[in-house]
């Protein structure tokens, strides 16, 4: 499409090389944009993918940076942010709502210290020592158990405050 | 027609034969049944997201969009039963639940489509509650205001940026009750790639996005007696400001338009046309300095600030293509705010000079840093400071504001009176009107530069080759056994298609014309809603009735343009011209 500027994006050498090498891999490759972005984020250690990432990928790619973002923001599995070693994903679907998963999620913030970090209004965060991310989905399509809380990939249905702090300080033994 | 490329459908109980492969809704039209809509734009966008077009389908279990389902063979529909009313009712209402009821505060009042289909309906007051949060207003940009609460997510606005200008500056982010109309990360479409062109408010259907308004500076301007206040009209307006004050599509208005403006209180009336015509003869000599004495080739025109931008963003390496001439916008600007500061014995801070333009990317052109040349030219000889600076346009209005300030003013347009523009800055011959449609630059330079090269006129003035709405439009000439040929754009995919052949070193032209906008500034940002290519095509015949019935038709003929050059600028491309008349271009990235 070559819809981008012709001038290269800077980022640091070692992660040109690194997308560059990603990019070469899905050539040619149905959905390669999808690939791309997954690949790279799973490449970075803190498991996301940032500005300049993105620039760069549109840059040698040539797909506008706007479809680059509008794919980025439309999968709840790309991450805009540095992510933390724990990840804790609030349902904020129809269902969990009336069930009172906004307050689920206020607690965490709280408990965590991440109240005031908001995003679209509600709390969304990783905790200043990248143990923890805090955020929250559109729905996880399990509404008959709402509500809903995954915690490192795994999900709890009828979450009460009581049982998600208990889940929480499992995972975050010897922790202050 | 074949008839096997027929299908038999019936619409409300009536037999028709409709083609194969259209959509319900097309049959409909083509009977002669209309069907409501509102997402859907002809060949702009099928987003179906309104929901609104519904119709029922014998057999089927649920409404059909119509804008998007073909028809098939025995399709019985039904446009207009109770079941469909309901339900097109109902999604109506579910869109306005999430709409701000601010009508009388929104720039689209009385020309909104989703107003009017709210009206039609019958849709007093909401029924359901909101269910998205409300959005921050993106007023980052000189050109357009973004009110995505506005925003009915027909993605229209992004359709227009993607395929007619290959810009993709906003796309659709999110999902479900979060997803919206947003540039790069959100950061305010003034900070990313847009050519501020307006395409995307031409054809939004409500007030999600629109023009800047800058109606209120211009009347305080206008009601401050220290100032004299300088109006100047692009040539594309007096094709369609009568059209805006409820006369018919693509009417001619030039000497009501004259004389509206003198009613509101402007002290002087002036022309772009005739900085069109000094463009001519800049820009033409230019050329012709390229040909013969080495430069870099094709020449390519830089009246349209989008594709200035459009250059600038996209393809940096190549801002030596473009002419160095400054628009005639530009140019008028700096010599209102020298040539005529001077000769009329005005101190040049006192002076305001207000565009009438079809175009949202003026606006941000007269902010560019570089657009001062009036103040350049005064500082040594009036000691000016920093803080004296000033742009040599002050504010730049579109059709659709100027239209506003009409109707403010209790202006009846299409009864007043035909009056002539003022002198000096106001006379212009046919080949500066035609510089609003796409094509007519072309046309106006060739007129010039044979002349000045075969030193006679061209045997016939009318350049047909280069007129119409074809993307991209070629002609070769012969001027004294040089062979010249040039090309015409509208549109920057159309543009685009141009500049890659100049990258890849494949490109055969010495000339070329580019428009941002479909038809040409005719067809700009900030032109009356709709623009339509049935009115760009009326707006355009109006325009080529201008230049035939002017009686000088070659830019180099206009009196006042000689005066200029014998009074002030002594020659094109001259020391003066080359201060005032002149400019540079930025190499940009994404975000600069
Ligand atoms: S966009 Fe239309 S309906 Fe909405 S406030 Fe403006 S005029 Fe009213
Ligand atoms: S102004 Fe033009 S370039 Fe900018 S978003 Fe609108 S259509 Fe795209
Ligand atoms: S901003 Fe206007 S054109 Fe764009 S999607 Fe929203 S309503 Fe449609
Ligand atoms: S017009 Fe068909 S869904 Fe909007």
């Amino acid at each position: 499409m070559g819809a981008n500027t012709a001038i290269a994006p800077e980022l640091a050498a070692a992660d040109k090389t690194k997308i560059d090498a990603i990019v070469k891999k899905f050539k040619d490759r149905q959905g390669s944009l999808l690939g791309i972005l997954e690949e790279t984020q799973k490449q970075n250690k803190h498991s996301y993918l940032a500005e300049d990432v993105l620039s760069y990928i549109s840059f040698k790619t040539g797909v506008p940076l706007t479809r680059i973002y509008s794919v980025v923001t439309f999968y709840s599995f790309f991450n805009l942010k540095p992510q933390g070693k724990h990840n804790i994903i609030v349902c904020r679907g129809t269902a969990c709502h009336t069930k009172g998963s906004k307050s689920l999620l206020d607690d965490v913030a709280v408990l965590m210290g991440g109240e005031k970090e908001l995003e679209g209004g509600e709390p969304s965060f990783t905790t200043a020592d990248n143990e923890f991310t805090v955020r929250t989905v559109a729905c996880f399509g399990q509404c008959a158990l709402a509500p809903v809380v995954a915690i490192d990939g795994v999900i709890y249905s009828n979450v009460t405050s009581l049982q998600l702090r208990k889940l929480v300080s499992k995972i975050s033994k010897g922790r202050n | 027609m074949e008839t096997k490329n027929l299908l038999n459908v019936k619409i409300n109980g009536i037999s028709y034969k409709v083609p194969k492969g259209s959509t319900i809704l097309k049959a409909c039209k083509e009977a002669g049944v209309d069907v409501p809509t509102l997402c859907f734009m002809e060949e702009v966008s099928q987003n179906a997201s309104c929901g609104i077009c519904v119709v029922e389908v014998k057999g089927g279990k649920s409404l059909i969009r119509s804008c998007i389902t073909e028809v098939f063979e025995n399709m019985e529909i039904s446009t207009n039963s109770i079941k469909v009313r309901e339900a097109r009712k109902m999604n109506l209402e579910l869109i306005l639940a999430n709409h701000p009821n601010d009508c009388l505060n929104c720039l689209r009042n009385q020309n909104c489509e989703l107003q009017t289909m709210a009206a039609n309906m019958g849709i007093k007051e909401g029924r359901f509650v909101r269910t998205k949060p409300m959005d921050l207003i993106d007023s980052s940009s000189l050109s357009i205001t973004r009110d995505p609460n506005k925003c009915i997510l027909c993605k229209r606005c992004v359709n227009v940026c993607a395929n007619t200008q290959t810009v993709y500056a906003i796309d659709i982010i999110n999902r479900g009750l979060k997803s919206k109309v947003a540039p790069y990360m959100d950061k305010g479409i003034g900070n990313v790639a847009c050519t501020n062109c307006g395409q995307c408010a031409l054809v939004c259907p409500t007030g999600a996005i629109t023009e800047v308004d800058n109606t209120s500076e211009v009347w305080n301007d206008l009601q401050n007696t220290d100032k004299v206040v300088l109006v100047q009209t692009a040539p594309a307006i007096r094709v369609a400001i009568g059209e805006a004050m409820g006369m018919d599509e693509g009417a001619l208005v030039t000497g009501k338009m004259v004389s509206a403006l003198r009613k509101m209180g402007f002290n002087k009336v002036f022309d772009t046309n005739f900085t069109a015509d000094l463009t001519i003869m800049e820009e033409g000599h230019e050329l012709i300095k390229r040909l013969t004495k080495g430069g870099t080739l094709p020449m390519i025109t830089s009246c349209s600030p989008g594709w200035i931008k459009f250059v600038e963003h996209f393809f940096p390496d190549q801002v030596d293509h473009l002419s160095s001439c400054k628009s005639p916008q530009q140019m008028f600007g700096a010599l209102a705010k020298t040539y005529y500061a001077e000769k009329m014995h005005i101190d040049p801070r006192k002076i305001s000079v207000v565009s009438i333009m079809p175009c949202t990317a003026k606006k941000y052109e007269a902010k560019r840093p570089e657009m001062m040349g009036g103040y350049d030219y005064w500082k040594a000889k009036m000691n000016l400071g920093e803080d004296d600076k000033f742009y040599d346009i002050d504010h730049v209005l579109t059709t659709r504001e100027l239209a506003r300030m009409f109707k403010e003013a209790g202006i009846n347009f299409a009864g007043l009176p035909e009056e002539e523009f003022d002198s000096p800055l106001g006379a212009s011959t046919g080949a500066a009107v035609i510089f609003g449609a796409t094509g007519g630059v072309m046309e106006a330079a060739v007129r010039t530069a044979y002349e000045v090269v075969v030193g006679k006129p061209l045997p016939s003035l009318d350049l047909k080759v280069v007129r119409g709405f074809e993307g991209i439009k070629e002609a070769e000439l012969d001027l004294n056994g040089t062979k010249v040929r040039v090309a015409v754009a509208h549109t920057l995919k159309n543009a685009r298609t141009l500049l890659e052949q100049i990258e890849k070193g494949e490109s055969p032209y010495h000339f070329i014309e580019v428009m941002t906008c479909p038809g040409g500034c005719l067809g700009g940002g900030g032109q009356p809603i709709p623009t339509t290519w049935a009115i760009r095509q009326k707006r355009a015949d109006s325009i080529y009735a201008e230049d035939r019935n002017k009686g000088l038709r070659k830019s180099h003929e206009n009196p006042e343009v000689q005066t200029l050059y014998s009074e002030f600028l002594k020659e094109p491309l001259g020391h003066l011209s080359h201060e005032l008349l002149h400019t540079e271009y930025t190499k940009r990235g994404y975000f600069v």
